[in-house]
């Protein structure tokens, strides 16, 4: 067996960097989409009203208790198919479909938010108590005391856990290749299955996301360290 | 000022408060004593309803304070300052004490810097306006706290132990300020473990212990006669 890395880089790279503005866009928005989520989330489940805290509490359950891969795919195929059968029941005839891309950055946010709620939420708690009392003695209603005063100190705190987060989320965007978005695993494996360059193409895919991670983990790091000081 | 009639608060089944009425008239300064957990603070919280008293009712310039009230609206009037100074650590000395009043008052930027910086002069501390709380010492951050009170322009403060955080050489300083604000004319409530601040400032000084008033009145009278076996006890013990 001949290796033939130069017709693999020639052909697949192109392509990979086609699929690397998919990866940044599935990325940002997806990432974008979690901390919104994980802050409302974080708030409902620290309101003490027990109607938001206890359903957000099986929402978490629900997503947390299964795979990711299978979020995305339930999202593609099945959400679809149950909002055609719910129009049905009411007499409607429709034919939804979600974009792929769309449906993989649904999927990620979701699933994402869900976990950094919880990291969104010890910080919130973690915040002295007198922040919020100072504030509220100095006029600002509660959630005023909430948003301005404490969230900006708590998620100044989770800002190196939440770019871990990020960079997990970048090699996730793998799992979106099961929903047919043409990311850097789907472009492989087509690449692939034409040419039987197996080896080089799943090595210049490892190396792909590897050109992508270490740097962004150093990024992490470095503003790690910064916020420190 | 205030009027507070049968006020009581309760934790669960703890109950720190038990019927407590007093009058605070503008001007005066009131300094309350007493051991720890005699309910003091949380007296002084239910002024401006940090705590929600449990039973009781508070006039406020004739008005009836509770929870359905403005809350934000009473706060304004009244300022607050913590044992643990509070300050907020990701703004500057000065953004402290403009924060407020720029969102709250809706005052302009320009005037918030002036007024801010008056303040600090005040407290003896314009040249930290621009370092961080966190580089400051616990006494410079009171006195800062005090300052960011005084920016809403209150018509009265709140002490909350403002010394007792602190390291005691520092303590001077702070004492210093408070008294100042006194011979300015603001009016105060202060809980304190400063026996000789009471003395010298106090318009009238109140002894509290397990959620009553036990005894109040005159400093000279509450320090040099005190009526109460309770009174005399905690006084011996502290001075």
């Amino acid at each position: 067996m001949i290796l033939n890395f130069s017709k693999a880089a020639t052909l697949l790279i192109p392509s990979l960097l086609h699929g690397f503005s998919v990866v940044v866009q599935a990325t940002i928005l997806g990432f974008l989409l979690a901390i919104l989520l994980g802050m409302l989330v974080a708030i409902g489940r620290l309101s003490n009203i027990k109607v938001i805290t206890g359903p957000l509490y099986l929402f978490l359950e629900l997503i947390r208790g299964t795979p990711l891969l299978v979020q995305l795919v339930y999202i593609y195929y099945v959400v679809p198919l149950l909002l055609n059968l719910l129009a049905s029941l009411f007499g409607y005839k429709t034919d939804v479909q979600i974009a792929s891309l769309t449906a993989g950055i649904l999927g990620l946010g979701i699933n994402y938010g869900c976990y950094m709620s919880e990291v969104i939420r010890a910080s919130i708690l973690s915040i002295d108590r007198g922040q919020t009392e100072a504030a509220l003695a100095l006029g600002f209603g509660k959630y005023q005391a909430l948003f301005r005063i404490v969230m900006p100190q708590a998620l100044r705190s989770i800002i190196p856990s939440l770019g871990n987060y990020l960079v997990m989320m970048v090699k996730d965007t793998s799992l979106l290749a099961y929903v047919a978005v043409n990311e850097l695993l789907l472009r492989t494996q087509t690449f692939a299955s034409q040419t039987f360059l197996t080896i080089e193409s799943y090595t210049f895919l490892a190396l792909a996301y590897l050109i992508i991670s270490i740097p962004l983990s150093y990024l992490v790091k470095r503003l790690e360290t910064k916020l420190k000081n | 000022m205030f009027n507070i009639v049968e006020l009581g608060k309760k934790f669960g089944n703890l109950e720190v408060l038990k019927s407590i009425s007093m009058f605070i008239e503008e001007g005066e300064v009131v300094c309350i004593i007493g051991p720890s957990g005699s309910g003091k603070s949380t007296f002084l919280r239910c002024l401006n309803l940090l705590e929600i008293p449990t039973s009781g009712k508070i006039y406020y310039d004739g008005t009836i304070i509770d929870a359905d009230l403005d809350t934000k609206m009473l706060r304004r009037e009244i300022g607050m300052v913590f044992q643990k100074f509070n300050l907020f650590p990701m703004f500057t000395v000065l953004e402290n004490l403009t924060y407020a009043p720029i969102h709250i008052n809706k005052m302009k930027k320009e005037e918030a810097n002036c007024l801010a910086l008056d303040l600090l002069e005040k407290v003896g501390l314009a040249d930290k306006k621009d370092v961080y709380p966190s580089t400051l010492s616990g006494g410079q951050q009171q006195r800062v706290a005090i300052a960011r009170a005084l920016a809403m322009k209150p018509k009265m403060l709140l002490f909350d132990e403002p010394t007792s955080a602190l390291d005691p050489e520092l303590v001077g300083d702070v004492l210093e300020v408070m008294k100042q604000l006194a011979a300015e004319g603001m009016t105060m409530v202060v809980v304190t473990h400063e026996m000789g601040f009471a003395r010298e400032v106090a318009d009238r000084v109140i002894f509290m212990d397990k959620g009553y008033i036990v005894e109040e009145g005159k400093p000279e009278k509450i320090f040099n006669n005190p009526e109460n076996q309770r009174t005399r006890e905690f006084l011996a013990r502290v001075l």
